[in-house]
C-alpha cells in the first residue's frame, strides 16, 4: 500500500513539474525545451506503466527499456545544450550502437530489466552532470543546477536499484522484501521530482507574467 | 519486515540499499563540496572584479591629476611666457604712440619691442611643440625619439645612449602616447633620479614593440612604490593600459631603474 502512495505521488509531482514547465515553454532556452519534452515523455511511459500493470493486468518491464533509451537520449541532447561539446554527441552515439546491438542479439532482452545498458546510460548521464558541475563552478547563475543536482542524486542511487531489478524474478526473495527497494527508488523519485519544481520556482516562475 | 529482511536471500536487498544510502551520502557530499567551492569562487571573483575597479578608479584619478597639473603648466608657461611679454610689448608701443620720444629712444624702442616680439614667438612655439611635437605627426616616431633625445642633451647635462628602430604600424594616437611614455621616463630621470646618463632601447615590427629605458639615477625602493605609486609612474601605467602592453621595472636604490614595455605578442627576446 505504501509503495503506492510513494509511486503514485511520483507520478503526480511529474505530472505537475510537466505542466508547469510546459506553460513556463515560450520564448525559453534549448535545453528549456529539450528538458520539457524529457518530462513529457517519461510521464507518458509513467502512466503506460501504471495501465498495463494495474489496469491490463500485463507485464510492463519492457516500458523499462523504453525509459533507459528515451531518457539517454533527451538527457544527452540536454547535457549537449548546456555543456556544447560535441565530444556529448559522440560518446552517446558510441552507446546507443551498443544499445541497438544489445537488443538486436537479444530480443528477450526487452522483456526484463536491461542491467547492463541501464548502468552503462545512468553513468555517462552521470559523468556528464559532473562536468555540468564543473562547468558552472564560476558562473553566477547557470541554467538548471537544482535540475543537475537531482539528476545526479537520483541516477547514481537509482542505478543500482535498477541494475538490480531483475532480483524480482529471483522467486526465493520475498515479493515484499523487494518491494523495499522499489520503496527506496520511489522516495528518491519523489525527492528529484521536489528539485525540479525548486528549479521551476526559483528560476522559471516570475518570468511567467512577462511572456504571457 | 526486520525477521524477512533478516533471511538469508533478503541479505542482497538489505545489502543494495545500505550501498544505495553510501551512494546517497557521498553523492550529497559531493553536491556541497560543489556548492561550498563554487561560493568560494565567486567570492574570490568578485574580490578581483573590485580590485580591478579600484585599480580602475586609481588611474582614471590619476589621469584627472594629470591633467589639471598639465593645465596648470600650460595656464603659468602662457602667463610667463606670453602674457607678461605681450604686456611689455603694448606698454613699450603706448610709449611710441604717445610720441615724445627722441629719434635714438624711438628705435632702443622698436628694438626692445622686436626682441620681445621675437622671444615671444620662439617662446610661444617651444609650448607649441611641448604640447604637440609637430616632428611626430610630420616625420613619424622615430624621428621624434630622436629628437627629444637631442633636445635633452642639448639643453641639460644628460647622454642618453639610443637605438631606435621603429617599423611598426601603429596609429598616431598610439605612437603619441609611446612618446608621452619616454618623454615621461627621461623627465622622471631628470627630475626623481638625478641621472645623468640613460639608455633607450625601441624594437619594434608589424604590431610587436619592446621599449626598455634604463637609468644611473638614485633608484626607488620597488616595495614602497608598490604602495604609494608616483603620479608620473602611473601615468605612464595608464598609457601602458590603454596601448596594451606590459610594464615591468627593476629598480634598487643608488642603483638606477630599469623600465620595460611590452606591446602585443612579440618575442621576449626583444629587450637583450
Amino acid at each position: 500500500m505504501i509503495f503506492f502512495i510513494i509511486a503514485y505521488l511520483g507520478i503526480f509531482l511529474l505530472a505537475i513539474n510537466t505542466v508547469l514547465y510546459l506553460k513556463a515553454l515560450p520564448q525559453k532556452s534549448k535545453a528549456f525545451k529539450i528538458y520539457s519534452r524529457y518530462l513529457i515523455l517519461i510521464l507518458l511511459i509513467e502512466i503506460f506503466t501504471v495501465v498495463f500493470a494495474q489496469i491490463l493486468n500485463k507485464n510492463n518491464l519492457f516500458l523499462s527499456n523504453v525509459f533507459l533509451i528515451i531518457q539517454f537520449i533527451f538527457l544527452s541532447i540536454f547535457y549537449f545544450e548546456l555543456l556544447q561539446n560535441r565530444l556529448i554527441y559522440f560518446v552517446s552515439c558510441l552507446v546507443m550502437f551498443f544499445l541497438v546491438y544489445q537488443y538486436f542479439s537479444d530480443i528477450k532482452l526487452f522483456s526484463i530489466y536491461n542491467a547492463l545498458g541501464i548502468t552503462i546510460t545512468q553513468s555517462i548521464l552521470i559523468v556528464y552532470s559532473i562536468i555540468y558541475f564543473y562547468q558552472s563552478l564560476h558562473k553566477r547563475t547557470p541554467e538548471f543546477l537544482i535540475v543537475n543536482i537531482g539528476i545526479f542524486l537520483y541516477l547514481i542511487c537509482s542505478t543500482l536499484i535498477f541494475a538490480s531489478g531483475n532480483l524480482v524474478f529471483d522467486v526465493k526473495i520475498p515479493t515484499k522484501t523487494y518491494f523495499l527497494l522499489l520503496k527506496v527508488n520511489g522516495i528518491l523519485y519523489i525527492l528529484y521530482q521536489i528539485l525540479i519544481f525548486i528549479e521551476w520556482r526559483k528560476n522559471y516562475y516570475k518570468k511567467i507574467p512577462k511572456s504571457s | 519486515m526486520e525477521k524477512e529482511l533478516l533471511q538469508e536471500d533478503s541479505q542482497i536487498i538489505l545489502i543494495i540499499i545500505i550501498a544505495i544510502f553510501v551512494l546517497l551520502f557521498m553523492a550529497v557530499a559531493l553536491v556541497l563540496f560543489f556548492f561550498f567551492s563554487r561560493k568560494k569562487i565567486i567570492a574570490t571573483e568578485l574580490d578581483k572584479a573590485n580590485l580591478a575597479l579600484a585599480h580602475q578608479k586609481k588611474i582614471l584619478q590619476a589621469t584627472i591629476e594629470t591633467q589639471e597639473q598639465e593645465r596648470e603648466r600650460i595656464a603659468q608657461d602662457l602667463h610667463d611666457a606670453i602674457s607678461s611679454k605681450l604686456n611689455v610689448v603694448s606698454l613699450s608701443t603706448n610709449v611710441l604712440i604717445d610720441g615724445n620720444l627722441t629719434d635714438k629712444e624711438q628705435e632702443d624702442t622698436l628694438q626692445h619691442i622686436l626682441n620681445i616680439t621675437t622671444l615671444t614667438l620662439e617662446s610661444s612655439r617651444r609650448l607649441a611643440h611641448n604640447l604637440l611635437p609637430p616632428i611626430l605627426d610630420k616625420f613619424g616616431l622615430e624621428a621624434a625619439l630622436e629628437e627629444l633625445c637631442d633636445e635633452f642633451e642639448n639643453s641639460k647635462k644628460v647622454t642618453i645612449q639610443r637605438s631606435i628602430k621603429y617599423l611598426s604600424t601603429f596609429t598616431k594616437t598610439k605612437e603619441l602616447h609611446i612618446f608621452r611614455i619616454v618623454q615621461e621616463f627621461i623627465n622622471n630621470a631628470i627630475r626623481h633620479g638625478e641621472a645623468t646618463q640613460m639608455r633607450l632601447i625601441v624594437v619594434s615590427e608589424e604590431d610587436n614593440l619592446c621599449i626598455s629605458f634604463e637609468d644611473n639615477g638614485k633608484g626607488f625602493d620597488e616595495e614602497v612604490l608598490e604602495d604609494k605609486v608616483g603620479l608620473g609612474l602611473k601615468n605612464i601605467q595608464s598609457r601602458v593600459d590603454i596601448l596594451d602592453g606590459e610594464l615591468d621595472y627593476t629598480s634598487k636604490i643608488n642603483k638606477g631603474t630599469k623600465f620595460t614595455i611590452k606591446i602585443g605578442n612579440g618575442e621576449d627576446e626583444c629587450w637583450n
